[in-house]
Order: C-alpha cells, then structure tokens, then sequence
C-alpha cells in the first residue's frame, strides 16, 4: 500500500511546484474576496496595485537575469530611486523631454556596466551588483543631497498619475503592459531562447556558437529599463521622489520571482510566474493589513513562503529522480 | 634517508625556495594586501590622524569585520548566509529583553547557534540552495525581530552594564577590538590547524570528492553555518552592549558591508580559495578607508562610491576575470580573421 501511495505523493509535489502557484493565487485572491472586510473596494483595490505596480515592474524585468542564471541584480535600489529622482529634479529645471533621456541614459549605463562585468569579465552578479550599488546610490545620494524632491502640483507627472484606465490607476495597466511585453520577449523571441538555453546549459549554449556574454548584457539591460519604468511609476504616483524610496526592492523582487516559481539556478520559470508571485505577495500583505497584522508578522510570512516555494520545487524534483 | 636515494623526488621540486614560491602563489590576499598598502600609503601622507587616532579606526575595522569573519566560514564551503544581519538584530533584541544581562548573552548567542542549525537543516537536509534558504531567513527573523520588539528599539534594563561594557580595557582597546581580535584568532586557528576547519576548504573545493575522501560534508555545513549564526549573534549582542539598547532595524547594511570585506580580502563566492586572515585584510582596508575619508571631512555618501569602486576593482581583477577578457578577445579577433578573407 505503502509503495503504491509513493508516486502520487510525487505527483502532487510536482503538479504543486509546477502549477502550484497558478492555484494558489487564485484561492488567496478568492479567499480575500470572500472572508476579508473591505478588500473588494476600489480604493483597496487601487491600493494594492498602487502598491504592487512598482516592485512588480521591477521583478518581472529581474526575471530575465535570473532565468540566466545570475542570482539576481541588487542594483535595481540604486536603479529606481536614480529614475524617480533624475525625473522629477531634472523636469523640473529643463523639461520632461531631458529628463527621460537622462533616466535613459543611466538606465542604459547601468545595464551596460553590470552586464559586461557580469557576461564578459564572467564575474559574480551578486558582487557585481552590490558594487554597483555602493556606488549608484553615494552618488545619487551625494548629487541629491538626500533631499525629497516635489514635482510641480499642476505638472504633467502628476497627471499621468492621476490617470485612471478603466478605475484602475495607469500604474496597473504600464505594470500589466510590461508583463505581456516582457513574457513575448522571453517565450517566442530567439533573444528569449538564448536566455533560457543559457540558463539552463552555459557551456553547452557557448559551445553551440552563441555569444553568450551578449545575451547577458541584454538580460541586465532588460533589469535596468525595467527599474527605470519602475522609478517612473514610482514618481508618478506620489509626485515626489527621494533616494531611499527604494529600499528592499532588490530581496522583495527577488523573492516574488521565487515566490511564482522561477528557480534560481536559471533556465526555468516565466515572466507570468513573476506576475502571479507579486499578486500573491501583495494580496498576502494586503489582507494582513486589513487585518491588523504588524509589519513583522508580514515579512516572517514573506520568508516562510520563500523557504517553502523552494523546499515544495526541490523535493519533487528529488521525487521525480526517485 | 641515505639508504633509499632512488624514492627521493629530484632537487628541484622539493628544493626549498620553489616550495615557498609555490606556498606564496597560492595565497588568495595579494590583492586585498596591495589594496591595504595603498590605502595605508595614502591615508599615511593625507589623513596621518587615521593611525595616530588607532583605537577609532581600530573600533571600526571591529564593527566591520565581526560578521565578515564568520560569514568567511561560509563562503569558504561555498555557501552563503544572507541571514546574518536579521541574526545581529533578532539576538540583540533578545538580548535586551531579558532583564538579566548574563542570562541574556547566553540566550541571543544559542539563538544564534540555532539559527545557523534552521539554515543548515534546511540546506543539508531538505538540499535547498542557500542563497534562497538563507535569504528566506532574512526576511523571517528581520520579522521575528520586529515582533519581539514591539516595532521599536529595546531598552536594556541594566545599563550600567553596557556603559561599563564601551570602557576601554586594556589601554584603549575595547571590549569589541578584543572580541574581534580573539574570534580572528580562534577562527584562524580553527581553519588552518583544526582538521574539521580545514576540511572546510574540502567541502568548498569539490564536494563530490570531498565525500569520496570521507569527509563528513553535512556536519562541516552544519558548523559552518552555526559559526556564521554564532558569530552575527555576538555581534548583536556587542551592538546592544554598546549602546545599551537593541533596535530591530539594526545591522542593515551589515551583510553587504561583510560580504564586500571578504570579497576584497580575495575569498572566492564560488568556495574553496580565500582565508581569515584575507577577510581581516578586508576589513582593515574599509575599515582605514572609511575612517579616513570621515577624518577628511569626506561625505559618508561619497566614501561609499569609494567603497563600491574597490569592491568592483577587486571582483574585476580577478585572475578568472582576466582570463575571460583574454578569451573573449581571442576569440573576437579570430572571427574577425576569420570574416576578412570572405
């Protein structure tokens, strides 16, 4: 009897790693909608993407150095704040225009720097990253002088958040629009390819003739303008903008990615995984809010499911060895 | 020795300046000490107060190295624990939670050693990988820290302690200098004289034949990993002594300062290189920088633009790094050869 219940406890293992998390952000969702005071309301509703929309931007573009098999991009703190900060101070001395080129511009050269040392020097991406970091953020905090920054409360950023599509603030629709975008660009674009088959196999994606090093510096170039559209947001939806309004957003992505089912020793997972693993966090936390639960409480449940996401992945994949 | 001359190896390789050559290429700090000579060089005709000063930068290269030294244990095996701040802030405020200061060391550090046993369990035993293992710690104890506080800092309920705790000593070394000083030598001696430590290197090394060899590979993870947790606890628990409260936010920027101490000290992520004694090199190095731009009237903001730059030089002059670059440009000018003809 014993030896006949083994399998199917595998099965259930696999079918919860492989199409746990689909579920279970459906029933938590459900669970919210059903039990939680207050959750189906549109100013909650708006909330939780207001919320959600940022990190969730930068996670679904973060996905692609991690499918690559890079750990993840710490950067992305220094990244976004960089973004909110050089729009709103930069459009407020010489116009819109300039200062989304300047974001641009940063964006592109952070991309450039962590991928080359990264994809071309072959160096650690945590190490890479965190220097970028170190660095990123003393100068922006030096140049800013780690002051808040207002936009103009008549001015175009502060339209553009204000805009509603379909009741939904525009950061739920540029966040859904660049998970489409980037889902496409991973799962039916040779670039896409490249980056899984890399992955999952380095040396047998290099020896198959592919320049590998240029497929990473296009997975990090992917992260940046990721956190840039995400400092846009970031700034759009609060009119203001300051150095540290990024803090934890290189773990909390991180950890939406493991959350929906992307493994971080690369090559598997997908950018809709990433969405449905930011859904969830941000569900999670929002019905522990409206229920009263402390701050603390919040990132204990965080970690636990980390650990558990990963524990459920790697004990099936042992089963399915079996 | 004379009677069986055919079973020596030859001169020339047991020859014994080619032994020490080789001992010497062997070292992982040569670039962490090439870093430390001209940060001292330069602080020594620019900011000479930066060592006149001692106990000051002393107490710093303390604050910065602590956890560095036992996260080295880690790295060594190539694993690594991203738990240890959230460690420093839980055993802080367990600490001075509990009324009794000597009953509290003893709790915060075992709350240490069982944190690194959770990590360790669920790294051998459930086979995660530890960066998310320990990652998904940080997050639960960062929380658990909150929760046992209150969301604010704690009060020590003896303060005289802790005030009498930021005394200098001996001269003016204090209690976290010694602390410092005795957890680098206990782990020096730990990963080059006592076996298990320096089966560590074994295990970091090739796993496989490490466990071909006999080696004990989970237990050495489990003590890696409880070092790790043992040490980040201490450090919590000197954080709190000092300033005679805990707060559940402290040690955030601890775990990125202490991976950058043993990165510059020539510890390799990937496991089986690098030493201690590298990792105090490290930490001497930021230890002086920091001091020394503060000294210089030198923002914190830009002296960490400083510290990302040689922490970037140093993972880029690496010699793996190096040989990627020769490769890629090997094979970049040989395709280009290779198109000119066509």
């Amino acid at each position: 009897m014993k030896r006949g219940t083994r399998p199917s406890g595998a099965q259930t293992l696999q079918w919860v790693s492989e199409r746990g998390i689909f579920f279970f952000t459906a029933a938590l969702v459900a669970f919210a909608a059903l039990f939680i005071d207050n959750f189906v309301s549109i100013v909650n509703i708006t909330d939780v993407f207001h919320r959600a929309a940022p990190i969730g931007i930068v996670a679904v573009g973060m996905t692609f150095v991690v499918i690559s098999g890079n750990y993840l991009d710490l950067s992305v703190v220094a990244q976004v704040a960089t973004a909110a900060v050089v729009l709103i101070a930069v459009s407020n001395s010489a116009g819109l225009g300039l200062a989304v080129l300047a974001a641009l511009a940063i964006a592109l050269l952070y991309g450039v720097v962590n991928g080359v040392a990264v994809g071309y020097l072959r160096a650690n991406a945590v190490i890479v990253t965190l220097s970028t970091t170190f660095v990123g953020l003393g100068i922006l905090r030096w140049l800013s002088g780690g002051s808040i920054f207002f936009g103009p409360p008549d001015g175009p950023i502060r339209a553009l958040g204000q805009v509603k599509v379909v009741g939904l603030p525009l950061s739920a629709l540029v966040l859904v629009v660049m998970t489409a975008a980037l889902a496409f660009l991973l799962g039916r674009t040779n670039f896409g390819f490249l980056i899984r088959s890399f992955g999952s196999n380095r040396t047998a994606t290099r020896l198959a003739g592919v320049d590998t090093s240029r497929v990473v510096v296009g997975a990090f170039l992917i992260t940046s303008l990721s956190a840039m559209v995400a400092g846009f947001v970031l700034a759009a939806f609060s009119n203001t903008a300051v150095s540290t309004m990024a803090q934890g957003f290189d773990f909390g992505a991180l950890a939406a990615i493991i959350i929906g089912g992307t493994s971080v020793f690369g090559g598997k997972g997908s950018v809709l995984r990433t969405l449905l693993g930011v859904i969830f966090v941000s569900v999670l936390t929002n019905i522990l809010v409206l229920s009263k639960i402390g701050f603390g409480w919040q990132q204990m449940a965080i970690g636990a499911l980390i650990v558990l996401a990963v524990s459920v992945d790697t004990l099936a994949r042992k089963a399915a060895r079996r | 020795m004379n009677s069986t001359p055919t079973l020596s190896l030859g001169p020339a390789t047991t020859d014994r300046s080619a032994r020490l050559r080789a001992a010497l290429a062997r070292r992982t700090e040569w670039r962490g000490l090439a870093l430390l000579a001209v940060v001292v060089v330069a602080t020594l005709s620019f900011e000479p107060l930066v060592f006149t000063a001692y106990p000051v930068t002393l107490g710093r290269v303390a604050l910065i190295g602590l956890v560095a030294l036992g996260l080295t244990a880690v790295i060594l095996m190539g694993e690594l624990d991203l738990s240890v701040a959230s460690t420093l802030a839980v055993a802080g405020v367990v600490m001075a939670s509990i009324p009794n200061v000597a009953l509290g060391i003893v709790v915060a550090l075992c709350a240490g050693l069982l944190i690194g046993l959770v990590n360790a369990f669920f790294v051998v035993k459930v086979g995660i990988n530890s960066f998310i293992a320990t990652l998904g710690m940080l997050f639960v104890l960062r929380g658990l820290a909150f929760v046992l506080s209150g969301e604010k800092p704690v009060r020590m309920a003896d303060i005289e302690a802790g005030i009498a705790f930021g005394a200098p000593i001996i001269g003016p070394i204090t209690p976290r200098v010694l602390i410092f000083v005795l957890v680098f030598i206990g782990l020096q001696i730990f990963v080059t004289k006592v076996r298990a430590g320096r089966e560590f290197y074994a295990v970091g090394g090739n796993r496989q034949a490490a466990r071909d060899a006999g080696i004990p590979v989970s237990r050495r993870l489990v003590t890696g990993f409880m070092l790790s947790g043992f040490v980040a606890a201490l450090a919590g628990v000197i954080n709190t002594m000092e300033r005679t409260a805990a707060d559940p936010t402290a040690g955030s920027t601890v775990l990125l300062a202490s991976i950058a101490a043993a990165i510059i000290g020539g510890v390799a992520l990937t496991g089986g290189r690098g030493s201690i004694v590298g990792t105090l090199v490290g930490a001497l190095s930021l230890g002086i920088i920091e001091v020394g731009l503060t000294l210089s009237g030198v923002q914190v903001d830009v002296q960490q633009i400083f510290i990302g730059g040689v922490l970037l030089l140093a993972v880029i002059t690496d010699p793996a790094s190096f040989r990627a670059v020769v490769g890629n440009a090997r094979s970049f000018l040989s395709g280009r050869r290779g198109e000119t003809p066509a």
